[in-house]
């Protein structure tokens, strides 16, 4: 008799135990449909998932962040939930998002080899409709990016360029360059003597393998190739084994042979990189504009460094006063929202990319895509840069090139710099990546 | 008969909520690998199945075969270290030292702390410039031992080895620690009047009284060298150039970072053969010791 009760008693508990778990998750549901759907009072609130790599602590940064706020501000009915992920999980972060069909209600996206796959999943929403809020600042060009067969997926906030030199005046005086190399020759002379003045010439932090990638073979590749290169190999009409292309990464090899770089390279971030050039650890860093916050503009110390563009290339088809750029933080919108959230977003679009954002990233030395005046006010250094990089664009290398590919090479360049590889070798393999896609 | 039944149903039904969850979490996704592995798939797009291609791809790939060596190294490494400083620790407690119960945390600490800070510690130890371990060789005017230590293929795995080592071999000594505390008192006091004393007593008297928990030792010490992970993702990242790779980082750049899921689910499948593998030949080897 008390086994038939302990018998009834367990039977009962599992029963309670499996209802508890299906109400709670009807309970979810309900909670969710709820907010969704629930009620056409004027009081309800509507959430906004957002999710952004602004969590360093750069300048634009907390532009944007500030414009969130106050976007919150004047829509009290709109929540802003914002999903920060630091910038070199980001990218995949999101990929992983995307496979799961579970993006965020707004994304910042990147143009071009990035935004491809979102768009042939459907994943972002054509904005084609609302467009008439940035034709009168935005160019052509700055768009161009984020449209993909005719359609506008995104409107960029911000125009990087990834390859500036920032170079460190008193070392290079000290070893008699009151300027910096115009040719690559003369680069290479000034970094023989840096070493043998006991500096490190140039500090990278490649651990996260982009630099070396966007920040050098992007611009080099371009001295040496021309613009033209990377789309023609898309097209299949060059081959990343093309004479030029290798003669550029035995640039790397060069400079690594030379000893250029500080020994452990490829175990420093990016930013531990940047601070070793801020410290005077090193003579040269080479990284986006957007360094030149911490590198100048909020640096008490700021004037001892100068910046500069990859030196001149002999016999190279490229021209060597472009600089490597690329259209930053598309703000997009996830496909498939219902009405009352597309519309919100929308709203928060609008509000959140126009003039006041450009010129408050102006006002900060972030350099914009926007047609917008340049106030009095601007620091130097940002002048200074916009001279510098406006001379021409050519294409970043990881914002053309498939992400495969974009990693054979990076990993490539690791080993290049461990001599476990020859430019020839590498070259090879990367076109071998590239035509293993198709 | 007819009550044990009903308690077999009773069983069944406390143990279903915790059944599901375990079937959605763990043998679904399982399945879902197998099934992605025969396909190629960028994550967002459609599938295209393609047989066993994923696979060949894999076993024909050098970095994969290089994962696997790490993953080797892991293994042997984290064997020859773990199980035998976790022994030597559990043994020195259980003499009764002063504070032993003071050391016994101190020795558990790296377990229960996350794998990120135990990464970012052992970072800035291995840092080249400004490092503990070089700064602490400069001190003795060792500067020719100076290294760098995670960015020298010939030394990355085996700083990377030490770190885990370090992360790992308090649980060890916990779980052998138990074992020797079970030890009834009665079979030391008779190893002592037949004159077994230090070494010989641990040798032909501790360590085979506790010889089926270091067994379980050992199988768990391999099951979770292939699991390991964060660490590396941390302190290398798996770099440079694919260096230190293990099979777990392989798989998460291949379908995370490089947007090929079928490949990446291969690898997945793969590990799970492999762990399968290695930990049924040990357990093999160990039931014919046992016989």
């Amino acid at each position: 008799m008390s086994k038939r009760n302990s018998t009834k008693k367990a039977v009962l508990i599992g029963l309670i135990a499996v209802l508890t778990l299906f109400t709670a998750a009807c309970g979810n549901n309900k909670a969710a449909s709820n907010s969704k759907t629930g009620g056409s009072g004027e009081e309800e609130t509507i959430t906004l998932n957002m999710m952004h790599p602004w969590t360093s602590p750069n300048v634009d940064n907390d532009v944007y962040k500030a414009r969130i706020a106050e976007f919150e501000k004047q829509h009290p009915n709109i929540v802003i939930k914002q999903d920060g992920v630091p910038s070199a999980q980001y990218k995949t972060k999101l990929r992983t998002l995307a496979a799961a069909n579970n993006l965020s209600d707004i994304n910042v996206v990147w143009p071009g080899a990035d935004l491809a796959p979102l768009v042939a999943g459907s994943l972002v929403e054509p904005i084609n409709h609302m467009m008439e809020n940035w034709t009168s600042i935005l160019p052509e060009t700055a768009l161009s990016g984020f449209n993909v067969d005719g359609q506008q997926y995104a409107i960029p906030t911000k125009q990087n360029f990834v390859d500036i030199i920032y170079y460190n005046k008193e070392m290079f005086a000290q070893v008699g360059y009151d300027q910096f190399p115009e040719t690559y020759d003369q680069f290479i002379d000034a970094v023989t003597k840096l070493k043998a003045a006991g500096i490190t010439p140039i500090s990278l932090g490649n651990k996260e393998q982009w630099p070396l990638q966007s920040s050098y073979i992007s611009i080099i590749g371009d001295r040496f190739t021309g613009s033209d290169f990377l789309p023609a190999v898309l097209e299949g009409k060059a081959k990343f084994t093309d004479p030029e292309f290798v003669k550029a990464l035995g640039v790397i090899d060069e400079l690594s042979k030379l000893d250029a770089f500080n020994t452990d390279a490829n175990n420093m971030d990016s930013v531990q990189g940047q601070d070793y050039f801020i410290q005077g650890k090193a003579a040269m860093h080479i990284s986006s504009a957007t360094v030149d916050g911490r590198v100048r503009i909020n640096n008490e110390e700021g004037d001892k460094f100068g910046i500069a563009l990859f030196p001149s290339v002999e016999g190279g088809k490229g021209d060597p006063k472009k600089s490597a750029g690329v259209l930053q933080y598309g703000i997009a919108i996830k496909s498939g929202l219902d009405e009352k959230k597309k519309q919100a977003a929308e709203e928060f679009l609008k509000f959140f990319v126009n003039e006041d954002l450009y010129k408050e990233l102006i006002r900060n030395g972030v350099v914009v895509p926007a047609k917008v005046e340049i106030p009095e006010d601007a620091s130097p250094y940002l002048k200074e840069m916009l001279a510098l990089t406006g001379n021409g664009t050519s294409p970043v290398f990881d914002s053309l090139i498939p992400t495969q590919v974009v990693d054979v090479l990076q990993n490539g360049l690791q080993a290049l710099m461990m001599d476990h590889t020859t430019p020839e070798k590498l070259a090879a393999d990367v076109q071998e990546a590239l035509d293993n896609m198709n | 008969m007819q009550t044990l039944r009903g308690t077999k149903l009773a069983i069944f039904i406390g143990l279903l909520p915790a059944l599901i969850i375990y079937l959605g979490i763990a043998i679904v996704p399982i399945g879902l690998s197998l099934y992605y592995s025969f396909m190629d798939w960028n994550g967002i797009g459609a599938m295209d199945f393609v047989g066993l291609k994923n696979f060949t791809r894999i076993l024909s790939d050098d970095i994969f075969w290089l994962s696997v060596k790490n993953n080797v190294i892991i293994m042997v490494t984290g064997l020859v270290g773990q199980i035998p400083l976790g022994l030597l620790l559990a043994l020195l407690l259980n003499r009764g030292l002063k504070g032993s119960g003071f050391f016994r945390t101190v020795g558990f600490m790296p377990v229960v702390i996350s794998s990120v800070m135990v990464s970012l510690i052992w970072g800035m130890i291995y840092n080249t410039e400004y490092g503990m371990l070089n700064n602490l060789l400069g001190m003795f005017g060792l500067e020719s031992w100076q290294q760098n230590w995670l960015g020298d293929s010939r030394l990355s795995m085996l700083s990377i080895s030490v770190a885990y080592i370090w992360q790992n071999c308090g649980l060890y000594m916990v779980i052998f620690l138990a074992a020797l505390q079970n030890i009834p008192d009665e079979v030391n006091e008779a190893a002592e009047l037949d004159g077994a004393t230090g070494f010989k007593r641990t040798f032909r008297i501790t360590i085979p009284m506790i010889r089926s928990t270091m067994m379980v030792g050992v199988v768990y010490s391999i099951s979770n060298s292939f699991r390991v992970f964060d660490l590396i993702q941390i302190l290398t990242g798996g770099g440079p150039a694919h260096q230190t790779e293990v099979m777990t980082i392989h798989m998460y750049n291949s379908a995370f970072m490089n947007m090929r899921y079928g490949y990446g689910s291969a690898v997945s499948i793969l590990i799970l053969l492999f762990s399968l593998v290695v930990i049924t030949l040990v357990n093999r080897l160990g039931r014919e010791k046992d016989a």
